[in-house]
C-alpha cells in the first residue's frame, strides 16, 4: 500500500470505469484487478474506492445488484450504465490528450536542461 | 426495461431510508473483508492477521466507515431523485403518446379547460385592479384611506368623499390621529397652446399629497406647502414621466420651461418618476398643480360675491386622503375624523344658513380603501364586476367536471388496459401518479391556452370594465398568471381525482377475463353526479342571463322624458379668453346661431345642466312653505326657447318658454309634473309664484307644466325638475343642446367644425352624443346582461358538450345491449327514445336542482336588477326548457347511432 504510486486526482474513476467495462464485478474483485493490472504499482485504499463506487452509481454511470460469487458468498455487483459507458469514452479521450501534451512537454524540457 | 423506476427505494424514503443504505454498506464491506481475509490466508496468513491487513487496506476503519455509510446514503438520495424524474418523464412520455393517439379527445379536454381557465384569469385582472390593487408606490398602502364623510338626509345615511377645501384645512389642523392628509382630485384640462393642444388628466394635488409616496422625482422637485397656499398660490407643474417623454422627449432641460394647463401658464419643476400615477392608475394624470394655483380658475363664476375658495363650505370638489399613524386604530381614526368633522360642520353652520341641524344630520366621518370602488358609494361596476367573477368560478367548475368526465369515460374504456397493467405489477400508486401526471399536463396545456384567450379574447371584457389606459396586460403580469397557474392546477386535480378515485375500485380478476360483456355496463355514479352537477350550474347561470337582460329592456324601456338620439350635447371650454359677461352673452347667442344654421340641424337650445352630468339647485322660496329643501332637491336648468322640441319633453299644461320671456320681461318657469304635485298639490300650478335665490327678489311665476325627467338615476328619481329662460338667469354660462336630422354621432364632426369657427382665441367647444351619458348610466345592465349571456352561452356549451359525450360513450358501451333489444324486435324509433329519455331524465334533475339554487341566489341578485323579479317564473321556464331542448338534440345524435345498431353485429362481437 505504502509503496504505491498515489493516484492522480479523477483517475480512479477513470479506472473503474475501464474495469468495469470487461463486465460487471464486485467492488473486491475492481481492487484486485486493478492491483493485478498494475502489477502493484496503483495502491487503491479500500475506503476511496467504495467511496468512487457509491459517488458513481449516484450519478447513474453505474447500477449496483447484489448477486452471488463463485464461491458461493454474496457481494454487491456493480455495472457499467449506457451513461457509463459514454463517460469512459469521453474521459479516456481527454485523458489520452492529457497525458500526450504532458509527455510531449517532459520530453522537451529534459533537451533543453 | 430500460425506463423501469426503482419503486423499492421509492418505499425506502419512507422506511427511513438512510438507516437502510448504511446496512447495505455494512454487508458491502463485510463481503469485501471476506473475500480479501479469504485471500489473504490462501497466501498464508494466520486468520487473525489477515483480518487485520484487510481493516488496514480501509485506513482508520472506523473513520472509512462512517464515511462510507454517508456517502452510501447520498448515493441513494441521488438516485430517489432520479428514478422520479424518470418516472415523470416516463409518465410524460405516455401522455404524448396517448395524445397523438386521440388527438381529438385531448384537444376537447385542453379547450374546454382553456375556457374555464381563460374566462378566469380574464376576470381577475379586472377585479383585482377594480377592487384589490392599491396605487403603485404608495409609502404605507395599509395604512392610507379615502376619507368618506357621512350626513344624514331625510332619514338616509350619505357618504360623500367630495370635501370642501376649508374643510380639508380644518381636517389637517383638528385631527391628532393622522401622519398626514392630502387633498386630490384628478381633472381633464387642456394642454398645451395652439395646434398641439391635447385635453389629458391633470391632476390637482396639495403639496403634501407626494408624501404618501415612496417616489423620489425623476428629476427637479415637487413643490412646497408655500406654492400651495391660498389665495392665489404659485403656478409651477409637475409632469408625469409619461408626457416629459412623449412632449419632451426627455430632455433633462425642460426644467425652468412653462406649459400651458387650462386658462393659466405654469412653470415646470419637476419630473414624477415613471410609474407615479398618483391615486390614478386607471387613468394616470400627464400632470401635477398645486391645488392653490388651479382652485381661483375653476371657483371663478361658481361661487357667491363674498365667498372665497379656501374659505367656503359650499364649494364641494376633492377628495382628501389619510395615513393613518401606525399604532393607531381604524375606529380610532373614525372617532377622531369624526370629531373634527363635527367641530367643522359646526362652523360652517356659522356661514351657511339653512343647514340642518346637528342633530338631524348627524355628520360622522370615516376612513376606509384608499380604492374607491370599496368604499361606502361602492359602484354598481364593482358590484357587477364581483358577480361575474363568481360566473367565470361557475364556468370553471363547470369546465372542471366537463374534463372530469371525459377522462372518466376514457379511463373506463381503458379498464382492461388498467387491469393488466395492475397484474404486470404496476403499482397503483404508480398509475394514480401517471394519471395525475396526465391530467396536470392538460391543465398546463389548457392553462398556457387559457392564458392566450384571456389576453387577446379578454380585451373585450376588460374595455368593458376599465377605461382604456387602465387596460392591465395579462401575460406579463405577475398576480394574473400566478391566478391562471392556480386555476389551472387546480382544475388538473380536480379533473383528475375522479379516474384516480376509479381506479381504485378496479377489480382486477374481472376485467382480465377475456371480454367482459359490454351488456354488464354499469353507469358510474360519479360521472352521473357531475353530469347532473354541469347541467345544474349552467341553469343557474342562464337564469343570471335571462334576467339581466330583461333587465336591460327594461332600462332601455324606462321613459326618460326626453329622446336622447339624435342630440348631441355642446359644452365651452373657455381657455385663454377672458370674457366679460356681456361678451359670454354675445358669444352663446352666436353659438345658437350657428348651431340653428347648420343643414343637418333640426333644432337648438341653450342648457345650464346635463341630465346625469350635471346639475344645479337655487334656493327656492315659495309662499306658505317654511323650507322647500326638506322635500327634496329641486334641478334647475336655463333654456332657451327650443329646449322642449329640441330634447323631446312634452308640455302637459300652459306653455313653453318663448323668446318673448327676454331679460326684463316678467319672469318665466317651466316646472315639472312632480315638482307642480308637490309644491303646490291639488291646485292649479299655473300662475304661481316662486323666488330664486332669495325671498326678497321679485316672483318667477310658473308659465307651464312638462312631463318628468330623469336626471339623475334611471329608477326612483323624483322628478323635480324646472326651466327658467337662460336670457333671464345666467344668460352668460351654459351649453347647447342640438337634435339633428341623421345620426347624432354622423353630425358630431360638422356640428363641431361649425361652432368651432365662432369660439375666440384659444377655447373651443366639447361636442358629444347626449346618449353617451345614458350610456355611462345603463352600464351596469349592460355590462351584466353581456357577461352572463356570454358566460351563460359558454356553460351551455360546455353542459352540451359533456352531455354528449356521455351520451355517446354510453351508447357505445351498450352495444350489445342495444343489439339485443333490437333483435328481440326493438324497433329503431324504440331504441332511440330509450337513450333520450334516460338523458332527459339527468338532465331534469339538474335542471331542478339549478332552478333551486337560483331561487336561493334570487336574494343576493336582486339589487342589481331593474325593475325585474329576481324570480321571474318566465326567465326560469324558459331556461328550463331550452336546456331541455339542447339535452335532447345532444343525446339524439348519438341515439340515432343506437337505434342504427346492427343486431347480428352486435351479438357476434366477444
Amino acid at each position: 500500500m505504502d509503496d504505491g504510486l498515489p493516484l492522480l486526482k479523477g483517475t480512479l474513476d477513470l479506472l473503474i470505469l475501464k474495469t468495469l467495462s470487461w463486465g460487471p464485478m464486485h467492488g473486491y474483485a475492481i481492487a484486485t484487478w486493478l492491483e493485478d493490472r498494475s502489477n502493484g504499482a496503483l495502491g487503491v485504499d479500500d475506503s476511496a474506492l467504495y467511496q468512487a463506487l457509491q459517488r458513481m452509481e449516484g450519478r447513474g454511470w453505474l447500477s449496483a445488484e447484489w448477486g452471488t460469487t463463485e464461491h458461493n458468498r454474496r457481494a454487491r455487483y456493480y455495472k457499467l450504465t449506457a451513461s457509463g459507458r459514454r463517460r469512459l469514452r469521453d474521459e479516456s479521450a481527454v485523458w489520452t490528450r492529457y497525458t500526450t501534451s504532458v509527455t510531449t512537454i517532459l520530453a522537451l524540457a529534459s533537451r533543453t536542461a | 426495461m430500460r425506463d423501469t423506476p426503482r419503486y423499492r427505494r421509492l418505499l425506502d424514503l419512507r422506511l427511513g431510508g438512510g438507516r437502510r443504505s448504511a446496512a447495505e454498506m455494512d454487508l458491502e464491506i463485510e463481503s469485501h473483508l471476506a473475500m480479501r481475509v479469504a485471500d489473504l490466508v490462501r497466501q498464508g496468513m494466520t486468520p487473525d492477521e489477515a483480518r487485520a491487513a484487510a481493516l488496514a487496506r480501509f485506513g482508520d476503519f472506523d473513520t472509512a466507515r462512517t464515511r462510507l455509510h454517508a456517502a452510501a446514503r447520498q448515493r441513494d438520495n441521488a438516485l430517489r431523485h432520479r428514478d422520479r424524474l424518470g418516472a415523470l418523464a416516463a409518465d410524460l412520455r405516455y401522455t404524448a403518446r396517448q395524445a397523438r393517439r386521440t388527438p381529438g379527445f385531448i384537444a376537447a379536454v385542453v379547450i374546454t379547460l382553456a375556457l374555464g381557465i381563460g374566462a378566469n384569469t380574464a376576470m381577475f385582472s379586472i377585479v383585482d385592479r377594480l377592487l384589490f390593487r392599491a396605487p403603485p408606490l404608495l409609502r404605507h398602502p395599509s395604512l392610507v384611506h379615502r376619507v368618506y364623510l357621512a350626513d344624514t338626509y331625510r332619514g338616509r345615511t350619505l357618504y360623500d368623499e367630495y370635501v370642501p377645501y376649508a374643510r380639508y384645512v380644518d381636517f389637517t389642523a383638528s385631527t391628532t390621529t393622522f401622519s398626514r392628509l392630502a387633498q386630490a382630485d384628478e381633472v381633464g384640462m387642456a394642454i398645451g397652446r395652439g395646434a398641439d393642444t391635447r385635453e389629458m388628466p391633470v391632476g390637482i394635488v396639495s403639496a403634501s399629497f407626494f408624501g404618501f409616496f415612496d417616489a423620489p422625482p425623476a428629476l427637479g422637485r415637487y413643490y412646497t406647502a408655500a406654492e400651495d397656499r391660498p389665495p392665489n398660490g404659485t403656478p409651477v407643474a409637475v409632469l408625469s414621466y409619461g408626457l416629459w417623454q412623449t412632449r419632451y422627449g426627455g430632455a433633462p432641460n425642460v426644467l425652468g420651461s412653462s406649459l400651458q394647463i387650462g386658462a393659466t401658464t405654469y412653470d415646470i419643476i419637476g419630473v414624477a418618476p415613471r410609474g407615479f400615477v398618483g391615486l390614478w392608475p386607471g387613468s394616470p394624470p400627464a400632470a401635477f398643480i398645486p391645488i392653490a394655483a388651479y382652485a381661483p380658475e375653476v371657483s371663478a363664476g361658481m361661487l357667491g360675491r363674498s365667498d372665497r375658495w379656501w374659505t367656503t363650505y359650499s364649494f364641494t370638489w376633492a377628495t382628501v386622503i389619510a395615513e393613518r399613524r401606525p399604532n393607531v386604530s381604524v375606529a380610532a381614526a373614525n372617532a377622531d375624523l369624526s370629531r373634527a368633522y363635527v367641530r367643522s360642520y359646526r362652523a360652517a353652520m356659522a356661514t351657511i344658513p339653512g343647514m340642518q341641524p346637528l342633530a338631524v344630520d348627524r355628520p360622522r366621518g370615516l376612513v376606509a380603501s384608499i380604492l374607491s370602488e370599496r368604499g361606502p358609494n361602492e359602484s354598481s361596476t364593482a358590484k357587477v364586476a364581483t358577480w361575474i367573477t363568481g360566473v367565470a368560478v361557475v364556468v370553471w367548475l363547470i369546465a372542471c367536471a366537463n374534463v372530469a368526465n371525459l377522462l372518466l369515460a376514457r379511463a373506463l374504456r381503458r379498464r382492461r388496459e388498467i387491469a393488466v397493467r395492475l397484474a404486470l405489477g404496476v403499482s397503483r400508486a404508480r398509475l394514480a401518479s401517471q394519471l395525475a401526471t396526465e391530467s396536470i399536463a392538460f391543465a398546463l396545456g389548457g392553462g398556457v391556452l387559457g392564458v392566450a384567450i384571456a389576453q387577446w379574447g379578454g380585451a373585450l371584457l376588460r374595455s368593458q370594465f376599465l377605461s382604456s389606459s387602465a387596460r392591465p396586460a395579462v401575460a406579463t403580469d405577475a398576480r394574473t398568471l400566478l391566478c391562471a397557474g392556480a386555476a389551472a392546477l387546480l382544475a388538473g386535480l380536480l379533473a383528475g381525482l375522479a379516474p384516480i378515485a376509479q381506479t381504485r375500485r378496479l377489480d382486477l380478476a374481472d376485467h382480465l377475463k377475456a371480454g367482459v360483456r359490454e351488456g354488464t355496463y354499469q353507469r358510474s355514479r360519479l360521472r352521473i353526479g357531475l353530469l347532473v352537477f354541469q347541467g345544474a350550474l349552467s341553469v343557474v347561470l342562464l337564469v343570471g342571463a335571462g334576467l339581466f337582460v330583461r333587465s336591460l329592456r327594461r332600462v332601455n324601456d324606462v321613459p326618460l322624458g326626453f329622446h336622447a338620439s339624435h342630440v348631441l350635447a355642446v359644452e365651452l371650454a373657455m381657455r385663454g379668453a377672458s370674457l366679460d359677461s356681456a361678451q359670454n352673452v354675445a358669444l352663446r347667442r352666436r353659438l345658437l346661431d350657428a348651431a340653428t344654421s347648420t343643414p343637418d340641424v333640426v333644432s337648438a337650445t341653450r342648457q345650464l345642466a346635463v341630465p346625469f352630468t350635471s346639475h344645479w339647485a337655487l334656493r327656492l322660496y315659495v309662499s306658505g312653505i317654511d323650507s322647500i329643501a326638506r322635500l327634496g332637491q329641486f334641478e334647475m336648468n336655463a333654456v332657451s326657447s327650443g329646449y322642449f322640441t329640441t330634447m323631446g319633453t312634452r308640455i302637459l299644461s300652459g306653455r313653453a318658454l318663448t323668446d318673448a320671456d327676454r331679460d326684463g320681461a316678467p319672469r318665466a318657469m317651466v316646472v315639472s309634473q312632480s315638482m307642480a304635485r308637490t309644491l303646490w298639490p291639488g291646485r292649479d300650478p299655473l300662475g304661481q309664484c316662486v323666488r330664486i335665490q332669495a325671498d326678497t327678489v321679485p316672483c318667477t311665476y310658473v308659465v307651464g307644466v312638462a312631463e318628468n325627467i330623469k336626471q339623475r338615476a334611471l329608477d326612483n328619481d323624483p322628478g323635480l325638475s324646472y326651466y327658467v329662460p337662460a336670457a333671464q338667469f345666467h344668460p352668460d354660462a351654459g351649453g347647447l343642446f342640438v337634435r339633428t336630422r341623421g345620426s347624432a354621432n354622423d353630425a358630431e364632426t360638422a356640428i363641431r367644425r361649425q361652432l368651432q369657427r365662432v369660439m375666440p382665441g384659444a377655447s373651443y367647444v366639447v361636442v358629444f352624443p347626449l346618449s353617451d351619458v345614458l350610456d355611462e348610466a345603463t352600464r351596469s345592465w349592460r355590462l351584466g346582461a353581456t357577461m352572463f349571456a356570454a358566460f351563460g352561452s359558454l356553460a351551455l356549451v360546455l353542459a352540451a358538450i359533456g352531455l354528449y359525450s356521455v351520451v355517446a360513450y354510453d351508447v357505445a358501451q351498450r352495444t350489445h345491449e342495444l343489439g339485443v333489444r333490437a333483435a328481440l324486435g326493438a324497433r329503431m324509433a324504440d331504441l332511440a327514445r330509450l337513450v333520450v329519455r334516460e338523458a332527459l331524465e339527468l338532465t331534469v334533475i339538474g335542471v331542478a336542482i339549478g332552478l333551486g339554487l337560483a331561487l336561493i341566489a334570487a336574494r343576493w341578485v336582486a339589487p342589481l336588477l331593474f325593475q325585474e323579479s329576481p324570480r321571474d317564473p318566465w326567465v326560469f321556464g324558459l331556461v328550463a326548457v331550452v336546456l331541455l331542448a339542447v339535452a335532447a338534440l345532444a343525446s339524439f345524435m348519438p341515439a340515432q347511432r343506437a337505434a342504427r345498431a346492427d343486431p347480428m353485429r352486435a351479438l357476434r362481437s366477444d
